[in-house]
């Protein structure tokens, strides 16, 4: 029965992701444009970098390849997210249009359904440009594109579960944009940067609310020292975080209050 | 069992009251106060399975909101609801397996793709075999008419074309219960026409309880066997559509029309409007005759047209909806 159930997830998962990158196809060149030009965006942030560390040399222990390796999994974590569950940073917008009501008239799990019910283009770009930046490091073997792909899907898990609970605010305060922009903010902010410059007495904050230490700290030291044991950890980690944010959101759904709007399905 | 149980269901939204003015709205920053709207109160029905039912309301009777709890979309603040056995707030996902909807204003096909595509999702959504699906589309393709437009993006499908296509969406699982919500809002008249018989079709063939919302009559007498009316949140009427027809037999609709000018009043039964040569009539046959004025009518001068009608349903549900609350005065 359980199995049963799993495979027909995945068959939906498999159709909407299928059905989801179809539509984008659709405009062609918006397509492209968005996918390389994220992709560009990246690189000039890697400039940067190579520049900065270029002159002031190590920051904070961390050399360039470091900062890259960050990039690569922070960019494909969060590209992933956004391919797979592209709906994650819109969930307080479908709420409010009163939109969750296509999804509770389907026999899917609500969740589940609203993430996977959209691709984000430009989040092709970032997920390409980490595996792109990873191959450009020197070191790179097939061991190593496994271990970087696992630690992605955890880190996509934690980014799209800190932002679903973050848009599920919306079912206790109405809008809840502000805030949610601002933890999608902090997040990508803090994760991008190299953990020992932040102040040893905040660096809490960085593996629980703004989880930047699951994302990208921890998976860049078990990426260096090619620790597979600690993975099934940095896993569990991500699930627990999935299924407090999925509490989250169910307990928040219990307020839903629909609308009258019109709406069309994107 | 029932295909659809309603016993005093109730919903009630709370809203923020916004006071007017700066200082007002300043203070309720730290104060804020609520106020409990109840869209339904104690809504009370049954529907058997294969009936064709009416669920109509002015707007803002509590129709959409009603339909909400039925499909688990809203959890009810009181009562109890049960659709094909099942309770739609516990057991949403379970029931959506066996029920289909159409809401006019919003659609389940995706914009940018065209309808075959998103029955493909469908078919994972609802766990429908590839081949059963493949059988099931065909089915409806051809009932439905929709084979040109199974290819073409549903933007560029023009009203008519999507929504033919959306019903045929709301039956790929078969369902046995459908819920539709305003389905033909902004269609035309021949394609409104079309969709009628569809709907009117999937009730007999299918036997597919059909419970439907709509603001246009002509659906719900073409459609439905049977009505029930809620105003400010209640019931105010439930019976076959031949008993609320048969509301307006008092009520005639005379309609005259002279060769040369005459005089058109006859004491108590004035004209409710009036030329001078012709004039339309409201006769209440329990208080007049209706053969004394014909009568009357006929003897007036030289005829060149007689109408004798009923009241429209239109202005029949008109009427209803127009009665006061109750407990308010007239």
């Amino acid at each position: 029965m359980r199995t049963s159930r799993l495979r027909a997830y995945a068959r939906f998962l498999g159709a909407s992701l299928a059905v989801n990158v179809q539509a984008v196809i659709e405009y062609r060149v918006n397509f492209l444009v968005q996918v390389f030009g994220m992709m560009l965006n990246n690189a000039a942030f890697a400039l940067f970098w190579g520049v900065l560390i270029g002159k002031v040399g190590n920051l904070g222990g961390y050399g360039f390849s470091d900062v890259m390796l960050i990039w690569a999994l922070v960019s494909t974590s969060f590209g992933l997210a956004h391919v797979v569950f592209g709906n994650v940073r819109s969930i307080g917008a479908i709420v409010q249009k009163g939109e969750l009501d296509l999804y509770l008239l389907q026999p899917k799990d609500v969740l589940v359904n609203v993430l996977a019910s959209r691709t984000v283009v430009s989040a092709w770009g970032d997920f390409l440009y980490g595996y792109i930046v990873l191959a450009l490091i020197p070191g790179m073997d097939l061991s190593r594109l496994a271990l970087f792909s696992l630690l992605s899907v955890s880190g996509a898990a934690i980014f799209a579960a800190t932002f679903a609970a973050a848009e599920s605010l919306c079912f206790f305060l109405g809008d809840a944009s502000g805030i949610s922009d601002a933890i999608t903010e902090f997040l990508l902010s803090f994760s991008l940067y190299p953990e020992t410059i932040f102040d040893k007495g905040m660096r809490w904050v960085f593996y629980t609310i703004i989880p930047s230490g699951f994302i990208a700290f921890l998976p860049l030291s078990i990426l260096k020292s090619a620790a597979w044991l600690l993975v099934p950890a940095a896993l569990g980690v991500a699930a627990l975080y999935a299924a407090a944010s999925y509490g989250f959101f169910r307990l928040g759904l219990r307020r839903y209050e629909s609308g009258g709007q019109m709406g069309t399905r994107l | 069992m029932p295909a659809i149980s309603v016993v005093n269901l109730g919903k009630s939204f709370r809203t923020k009251v916004r006071p007017e003015g700066l200082s007002s709205s300043l203070s309720s920053l730290f104060r804020p106060s609520y106020r409990d709207i109840e869209a339904v109160r104690g809504v009370s029905f049954e529907v058997e399975e294969g009936e064709v039912v009416a669920f109509l309301g002015p707007n803002g009777a509590g129709k959409s909101t009603t339909i909400k709890m039925l499909t688990g979309i809203l959890r009810p603040s009181s009562g109890k609801a049960l659709v094909l056995g099942l309770d739609p707030s516990r057991r949403r996902a379970e029931l959506a397996r066996s029920i289909g909807a159409v809401f006019g204003q919003r659609s389940q096909l995706w914009f940018h793709l065209p309808p075959s595509d998103s029955f493909r999702l469908l078919g994972a959504v609802y766990e429908i075999e590839p081949k059963d699906l493949a059988r099931r589309r065909a089915e409806l393709v051809e009932r439905f008419g929709i084979g040109d437009y199974m290819d073409v993006p549903v933007r560029k499908l023009s009203l008519g074309e999507r929504i033919r296509c959306e019903i045929a969406a709301s039956l790929l699982h078969d369902p046995r219960v459908l819920f539709l919500d305003e389905p033909t809002i902004g269609l035309d008249l021949v394609v409104k026409r079309e969709v009628r018989a569809l709907l009117a079709e999937i009730a007999k063939r299918d036997g597919t309880t059909v419970f439907i919302t709509s603001h246009d009559v002509g659906d719900i007498e073409r459609i439905c066997k049977r009505a029930i009316i809620i105003h400010h949140g209640s019931v105010v009427v439930d019976e076959s559509m031949k008993e609320l027809r048969h509301r307006s037999l008092s009520r005639k609709y005379i309609g005259v029309k002279y060769a040369s000018p005459v005089d058109l009043d006859f004491g108590a039964i004035r004209p409710v409007k009036r030329t001078e040569t012709a004039a339309s009539y409201v006769v209440d046959t329990n208080e007049h005759r209706l053969e004394g004025l014909l009568r009357a009518l006929v003897g007036r001068g030289e005829l060149e047209d007689l109408t004798v009608e009923d009241e429209a349903l239109e202005d029949i549900i008109a009427r209803i909806y127009k009665a006061p609350k109750a407990g308010e005065a007239q």
